[in-house]
């Protein structure tokens, strides 16, 4: 040990350094701890408030999921799947409608809110469940059903942002549903299947006659309505012949 | 005597996670150390290889528990330099103010650990404690306590709650008169610094050497902090000062540490004084990146984090490379082990801020 380091020392501690400085330190906190008592809870019967932008599981307003998909492809653990169950609306005397709704494996889920980040119709929402301990795995899968939450609002979520070539610019930001990817089609590649038309969640894709073929048929092929489309992708994943692209709002 | 190998490790409480030290003694004196990980791989470097890039984000976060917005920060800005992206200003200023908080919230966990390392329980209460402000304060911007998701490639997920700069300011307020009772309780205790003072010593020369970064580099007397010598966002924008210390010692450590607290919660006052008002403060990205490479990296709380971005034109990354400083540290930890006793281990390898989380992967 130099000389330096003994005497920074000494002029540190001093006389009353040793332990007394940190015994007095910790009997003022004793004192205010005792003053100020209860500092704890009594958890299941008294909880904490969260605060507004608290993400706790995912939920889902049935009537406003259209079964596009998103929530599906943007999941970062992929824990939500599309299964098909009966619509709650039916009209009289018929059998309920069959409808793709997202099922969750809340097992697995990150909590990111991805899911209601990326919903163009604020079906998916952000709840504040935090208890979601199960006795079993499977017991962990929410079906559409179980997913479903009250809804309140603030629950959705709505992101604003700007393209890229605006940035630093007088520009508004807008939802994302406001500047949407449009899917292009290569008429080289459509063999006019029209499966982007059957699957189109919004249906947004109509098939038009362009013509004939050397045999005599129609060639049909589909055409994007930009005011319907969410850019749910939909098409793009089916088209067998990868004819269609999504380009991009930039 | 005979010479031995101890396993310190993969469980004892000295490690802070999983990993093994590996120790030869001679008697009470530590000739030879061999730190091996490996407990905790998750070949998350493969992982990213087939997720989205807005998927990734999530997955960055859970490199580092103790500070996962500055994982997920580094990574969207190797993503940006590959696309291409600006960032607005008000996203900017977001970034660096919750940096710096989470530099404030993983010092203190810092603080927390070392404290039951040397034996100090109250050490470790009055830090956990202070720390729960800060976890208060991220919950109610981002939505969650520890894994945040709240960087964006371009931006930030949301903006500030209402009230929450009023929030910021008071917990601040009642933080500073905090590190002063901490100085009190640890710096002018005898028994506290009779472990610290004179171990592990390093050198700057040994320092630079070995690659070593971070606080244990400034603790060392070297001037090296990447907010001022590669400044990203705005920092150069703001005033503020480098800390370091001579000593070289895990005493310097200390008092750095202390001191980058000091100086984190002066830097979010000088952010919230240049910040504007309103503004967007999220930019739409393109969904694929286009070919090529990007690098990032900024200052961890631990020391420089990097990440190397390979593009392939798809939605994709090719290849995602992350530098952890702590990798590099207790790659050196032999060289700073050597020659002490077995009972100074807990702290001079406390004192290195061990998450073993980024250094495994």
């Amino acid at each position: 040990m130099t000389d330096k380091q003994i005497s920074r020392k000494e002029k540190q501690l001093g006389l009353t350094g040793f332990i007394f400085k940190p015994m007095y330190i910790t009997m003022k906190q004793f004192i205010k701890a005792v003053v100020n008592r209860p500092q704890t809870i009594l958890y299941p019967w008294e909880k904490m408030a969260t605060p507004d932008a608290f993400r706790g599981r995912p939920g889902l307003i049935f009537d406003k999921c259209i079964g596009c998909g998103i929530c599906m492809r943007i999941c970062p653990t992929r824990c939500i799947d599309l299964v098909e169950v009966d619509d709650l609306k039916k009209a009289e005397g018929e059998e309920p409608k069959k409808v793709k709704r997202p099922r969750v494996n809340l097992g697995r889920c990150l909590m990111c809110g991805y899911c209601a980040e990326y919903c163009p119709t604020d079906a998916m929402i952000v709840t504040p469940d935090y208890e979601l301990a199960t006795f079993s795995r499977e017991e962990a899968i929410y079906d559409p059903y179980m997913l479903q939450h009250d809804w309140k609002p603030g629950y959705e979520v709505h992101i604003k942002e700007v393209l890229p070539s605006e940035v630093n610019k007088v520009f508004e930001p807008r939802l994302r549903i406001e500047h949407k990817d449009i899917p292009v089609l290569d008429d080289e590649k459509c063999i006019s299947c029209t499966r982007c038309a059957k699957d189109c969640p919004v249906d947004a894709v109509t098939m038009v006659e362009v013509g004939v073929n050397e045999r005599g048929r129609p060639i049909r092929k589909p055409v994007f309505d930009a005011e319907k489309c969410i850019s749910c992708d939909t098409c793009v994943e089916v088209c067998p012949k990868d004819a269609l692209t999504m380009k991009e709002a930039l | 005597m005979a010479e031995m190998w101890i396993n310190m490790g993969p469980q004892h409480p000295m490690t802070h996670g999983l990993w093994n030290m590996r120790i030869k003694v001679d008697g009470e004196t530590i000739t030879d150390a061999e730190p091996v990980i490996g407990y905790l791989h998750r070949g998350w470097e493969k992982m990213v290889e087939n997720r989205l890039y807005p998927q990734i984000i999530p997955m960055a976060d859970r490199l580092c528990y103790g500070s996962a917005f500055t994982w997920s920060h580094v990574y969207c800005m190797a993503v940006e330099k590959l696309m291409d992206i600006e960032v607005p200003e008000r996203a900017q200023y977001i970034r660096a103010m919750s940096d710096e908080l989470q530099r404030i919230g993983n010092h203190l966990m810092w603080l927390a650990a070392i404290g039951t390392d040397l034996g100090n329980l109250t050490m470790f209460l009055y830090a956990t404690r202070d720390r729960e402000m800060f976890l208060d304060l991220f919950t109610s911007l981002t939505g969650a306590r520890m894994t945040y998701n709240y960087c964006r490639v371009g931006g930030v997920r949301n903006d500030s709650p209402p009230n929450w700069t009023r929030d910021l300011v008071r917990t601040l307020d009642y933080f500073e008169k905090r590190l002063k009772e901490y100085d009190m309780l640890v710096d002018q205790s005898k028994l506290f610094r009779m472990r610290m003072e004179g171990l592990g010593y390093m050198s700057a020369k040994d320092c630079i050497n070995a690659g070593i970064t971070g606080p244990v580099l400034r603790a060392s007397g070297v001037k090296q902090d990447l907010r001022h010598n590669d400044p990203y966002e705005i920092y150069e924008e703001l005033d503020w000062n480098i800390c370091t210390h001579d000593d070289c010692d895990t005493w310097a450590r200390y008092r750095v540490r202390m001191m980058e607290m000091q100086e984190s919660v002066n830097i979010v006052r000088d952010i919230l004084k240049k910040m504007p008002e309103s503004g967007p403060i999220r930019v739409k990205p393109p969904r694929a990146a286009p070919v090529g490479t990007a690098m990032a990296r900024m200052e961890d709380p631990r020391g420089e984090s990097l990440m190397y971005l390979v593009g392939d034109g798809t939605d994709k990354p090719y290849r995602l490379s992350v530098r952890s400083p702590l990798y590099v540290i207790i790659s050196a930890s032999p060289q700073l082990l050597k020659g002490y006793r077995i009972a100074d281990v807990p702290s001079i390898l406390g004192m290195l801020d061990v998450c073993v989380g980024e250094m495994d992967r």
